[in-house]
């Protein structure tokens, strides 16, 4: 494939963004600009109808790999092998994972843009802006990792957009803005069926109250695919700043129920 | 006889579109309707997102292209997204959002709504603006 070097580098917000990425993020991202380019490729070759695997074809590819597709982004490098991490600061912030850990992080920072500009609630864009920081961590069942991950710095119903929002992705809402996408069909497979708690949840929250949390969390997700998008954390510094409970000790650091998760994301070649 | 022919036929062009109609200092003109099962997911003034939405069994997606002219009348605002409604009446949302529409001084955009398959389109409407499309309505 042709590296436009001039618009992956754009797609990370220019030259200075670039600079602050260590050589393991910029791998990273290179790597998550080539899937963008070659879905793009593949939407707009398709004219009509594009064909995508089947289940039973998926799973046929799992022997395949050396690695499982559920493993989170810090564990695994698809194209060869992983690169030292930069060592988080002493006292780490949510901005020096973003940073450190997360980078890229183009695609929630999109999203979370995205919701910014058509004026949703402070709590449905900070859903947004960590709505999938949890797949450095792990992929499988991020929105309930994702949860988990931030439950003990945000508000209820940001906890609440990002765990489910995995659960309302596979289910079509018009009324609100939220179309299937092509992407599904292509990692889960055309004949995909969610599975029964999946199901069991999207009822629940089709009578719930808090219903647009998370279905406005995967209306902006759709739309926060955009390789050549010029994105930044700084925009959301005052809402990150009003709402995430910051530990003074640092992420990883404050005993909290998930002290763990940040510790492994901080830590993620330690052998036990 | 060429320049009836040529005025007939420009006429003919000239029916294929709405005529504009101007909301903010938003000069709106409805391009054309079509319908289709897969569409691309781009807001409006269009960006380059890589993602497509899919119509269901029974479904299509009425997609109405609009072009968009930035007059000196505009301030910048925000503007929902368009509905649409159909022959009966019932409306329908679509996902694509319009954001800051006063950043290119034209464009056009797409606005697929996901409609049971044969619905005749009635209007479209752009919060209080509202455009005629049974006319342009190929079904």
């Amino acid at each position: 494939m042709d590296i436009d070097r001039r618009a992956f580098i754009a797609s990370l917000g220019g030259t200075a963004a670039v600079s602050l990425m260590d050589s393991e993020a910029k791998a990273d991202a290179l790597e998550h600009w080539m899937e963008d380019q070659l879905d793009q490729q593949g939407a707009t070759a398709q004219g009509t109808a594009e064909k995508f695997p089947t289940v039973a074809e998926l799973e046929a590819q799992i022997e395949t790999r050396n690695y499982r597709r559920g493993a989170g982004n810090v564990f695994v490098n698809t194209r060869g092998n992983v690169r030292k991490l930069e060592p988080m600061p002493k006292n780490p912030t949510l901005k020096d994972f973003f940073r450190l850990r997360f980078a890229p992080a183009n695609h929630v920072l999109q999203s979370a843009t995205r919701a910014m500009k058509t004026g949703m609630s402070e709590e449905i864009i900070l859903a947004c802006l960590l709505h999938d920081c949890a797949q450095a961590l792990m992929k499988a069942d991020h929105g309930w990792w994702g949860a988990q991950l931030f439950e003990p710095y945000i508000p209820e119903k940001s906890t609440f957009g990002i765990r489910y929002h995995q659960a309302l992705r596979f289910y079509a809402d018009s009324d609100a803005g939220y179309e299937y996408p092509d992407l599904y069909y292509r990692i889960f497979g055309q004949d995909y069926v969610p599975p029964p708690h999946i199901e069991a949840t999207y009822k629940m929250l089709r009578n719930h109250k808090w219903y647009m949390e998370p279905r406005l969390v995967t209306v902006n997700d759709l739309y926060a695919f955009d390789p050549n998008a010029k994105v930044s954390i700084d925009p959301f510094e005052d809402i990150i700043g009003r709402h995430f409970k910051q530990p003074k000790e640092g992420l990883g650091n404050d005993n909290s129920p998930s002290a763990h998760m940040w510790r492994t994301l901080a830590n993620p070649d330690a052998p036990l | 006889m060429k320049a009836v022919l040529g005025a007939i036929f420009l006429v003919g062009l000239a029916t294929q579109t709405s005529r504009p109609t101007n909301y903010k200092g938003l000069e709106i003109t409805v391009l054309g309707i079509e319908r289709a099962q897969n569409v691309p997911l781009l807001d409006c003034p269009p960006g380059s997102n890589s993602q497509r939405g899919n119509a269901r069994g029974g479904e299509e997606f009425a997609v109405v292209n609009i072009a968009f002219k930035v007059t000196p009348a505009f301030k910048e605002t925000i503007v929902k997204k368009p509905t649409l409604t159909d022959a009966s009446g019932k409306t329908y949302n679509t996902s694509v959002a319009i954001i800051d529409p006063g950043s290119q001084p034209e464009y056009k955009c797409s606005f697929p709504f996901r409609v049971p398959a044969g619905t005749k389109v009635g209007s479209v409407q752009i919060e209080t603006a509202t455009i005629d499309l049974a006319s342009l309505d190929k079904k």
